[in-house]
């Protein structure tokens, strides 16, 4: 198990994950950073449908425009956004750490075991 | 209008009714409860790469969970399963159409699930699409006209005329009619007045107003209704004279405040009556608002923030602790002679000077719960909660036995304002109490007699100056040179509650 994996089962237990899920989605619809990805993927959508009217062929499969588009999304994603979340995981995590060293103990260990299997 | 999904889904539903769904979503989707988050912890993982990550999808025809990409899709293609549900967002999607599709029934369950997570983690619903009403939908129709709102536009600003000497109100209107929440709350029509007797309300009436400078028009209105209700419902303001506009800030909250309690009950009563419990916002602020003395209008929602006063016995260190609610912050600017410090030059120097540790001398002595004896003692204050809008009122005009003055020395005060020094709590990394300036009320002419005007920030990075009926483009220079007499911080990063 690696030091993510025991992150993400954490943060799922609690509850904070949803919750930080909700920041996030809250944050970007605020910023406008979805307005701007729907706009892209409208965009992209106009452009095959005029490319596909010359080839005969539209057809864009979802997949497809996932592809196409989350590069470019994920760079619209405004710096504070992502300082402001890592911030609120940071605190989370140190929470954690100060409520039981009990806890932190078996975190490290499951890290030992990650690191030989992945040797 | 109803979504079915696609042929697919129907022919799923078909075969295995929705309990596979309503299962997978409550546990792995949106996590209804404490054995749901345990249960998703444990076995929510990619059966091909073991990863807990982001997007993973759960099958709906067997147990299999899957990464987002080649690991779900193989196992649908291998096994010629179609339906599986994205877990993050709980999106149904369909390999047979290779689309994500949208059934309205389905969606119904999970809106029920979000509910329950959301109550078993007291947060709120989250981010939710919004789905306009049929009261909406038929308004939107009715009314084809669209106004578009584009930089360098002037809706929103309007002149006030001067009903003689009634510049005070109309600098504080302009600098409430330019506060985004407020502009927000009364812009959705969303004060619904119980009293049958409109003319009388003053929330209606700033509704009313509201309406007046969005309407397009460009020529100067007239308060004077505003001022009549006011002067009812303030009678310490009544009369031709001059007025101090913080007076009049403070006053003109008060009553829209009751107002909106008035309202609110009036309302709350005749629709318990009626039964129609549609609005679920007013039945869970109906709860909260007994407690603490802090009620959920939105005056308060906007104003209300919350100061601590700690005192400290001098003897046993003993801390006995105080919170008082307040809407806006009175700071001094004269030279102190009781407790030191300097003549305050920024509005930051006021603040330290207001938040500093007074020691409360000999012979003002107070008993200490502690030690249960008289003691010398040093006094607080902190800033427990910070409301929404913070406003601060400059003391410019200094009355005592010997002399009435007016302290016209330059203060400044910034643009940007990080409010975290101030608190009591500064080590809470979740609090933002970062704050933008928006309003600024100044003062010209001395104690008896002068002139209010107002600068306000239109739109972003656009200030103009309310001069009664005259409204001039401003820089921020001239903003920030200005004197000041109330200023009004916006916060940038609102919390969800």
């Amino acid at each position: 198990m690696t030091v993510s994996n025991t992150v993400d089962q954490y943060t799922v237990l609690t509850g904070d994950r949803s919750k930080i899920k909700d920041l996030l989605c809250n944050r970007l619809t605020e910023c406008g950073w979805r307005d701007e990805v729907r706009l892209l993927c409208r965009n992209i959508l106009m452009e095959k449908a005029v490319a596909g009217a010359v080839t005969s062929n539209s057809n864009l499969t979802l997949e497809q425009l996932i592809t196409e588009v989350t590069p470019k999304a994920r760079t619209l994603v405004p710096d504070a956004v992502k300082k402001e979340l890592l911030m609120k995981i940071r605190t989370i995590l140190t929470e954690n750490e100060t409520e039981g060293t009990d806890n932190h103990d078996d975190d490290e260990d499951d890290e030992d075991e990650n690191g030989t299997e992945d040797n | 209008m109803s979504e079915t999904g696609c042929r697919h889904y129907q022919s799923y539903v078909k075969e295995h009714s929705y309990d596979t769904f309503r299962v997978i979503d409550a546990y792995f989707a949106a996590c209804v409860n404490k054995d749901a988050r345990e249960k998703k912890s444990i076995h929510c993982n990619c059966f091909e790469c073991g990863n807990y990550g982001i997007q993973l999808y759960a099958c709906l025809h067997c147990i299999y969970f899957g990464c987002r990409g080649a690991h779900i899709t193989s196992h649908l293609r291998a096994k010629k399963h179609n339906i599986a549900l994205e877990l993050s967002h709980g999106t149904l999607y369909c390999y047979g159409c290779r689309d994500f599709i949208y059934d309205s029934r389905s969606r119904e369950y999970a809106v029920i699930n979000r509910k329950l997570e959301a109550k078993d983690l007291q947060k709120s619903l989250g981010w939710q699409p919004w789905v306009p009403s049929a009261k909406e939908t038929n308004l939107l129709l009715a009314n084809t006209r669209r106004r578009l709102v584009r930089p360098n536009q002037t809706i929103g600003l309007r002149g006030l005329l001067n009903l003689g000497a009634t510049c005070f109100m109309n600098c504080i209107v302009q600098a409430l009619v330019h506060t985004p929440l407020l502009s927000d709350y009364f812009m959705s029509d969303r004060h619904d007045c119980g009293s049958k007797s409109t003319h009388k309300c003053l929330v209606c009436e700033v509704s009313r107003l509201f309406q007046e400078f969005y309407s397009g028009s460009r020529s100067p209105l007239s308060l004077h209704r505003l001022l009549h209700l006011i002067w009812n419902h303030a009678k310490h303001l009544a009369g031709y004279e001059q007025q101090d506009a913080h007076e009049f800030f403070i006053a003109t909250l008060d009553v829209l405040h009751r107002h909106c309690v008035k309202a609110k009950s009036e309302h709350e009563s005749k629709s318990n009556s009626s039964g129609s419990g549609s609005n679920n916002n007013s039945s869970n602020s109906s709860s909260s608002s007994h407690c603490y003395g802090q009620c959920n209008c939105i005056i308060d929602q906007i104003f209300t923030g919350m100061l601590q006063s700690d005192v400290v016995c001098q003897a046993c260190n003993g801390v006995s602790t105080t919170f008082d609610p307040f809407w806006d912050i009175s700071l001094d600017l004269g030279e102190t002679t009781s407790h030191g410090g300097v003549t305050p030059k920024t509005l930051i120097d006021c603040l330290e000077r207001y938040t500093r540790a007074e020691h409360l001398g000999s012979a003002a002595k107070i008993k200490c719960s502690t030690c249960k004896s008289y003691q010398e003692s040093t006094k607080q204050f902190s800033l427990r909660t910070l409301p929404s809008v913070v406003s601060f009122h400059l003391k410019r005009f200094e009355h005592s036995a010997l002399i009435d003055r007016k302290i016209s020395s330059f203060i400044q005060f910034p643009v940007e304002f990080d409010m975290t020094p101030f608190m009591s709590e500064k080590n809470n990394s979740y609090g933002d109490f970062r704050f933008s300036l928006y309003a600024v009320v100044n003062h010209v002419g001395t104690i008896d007699t002068g002139h209010y005007t107002a600068y306000v920030r239109h739109q972003k990075d656009t200030w103009v100056k309310c001069d009664d009926h005259v409204i001039t483009m401003a820089s921020l220079k001239q903003v920030l040179d200005s004197e000041g007499y109330l200023l009004f911080y916006h916060k940038n990063v609102l919390e969800y509650e």
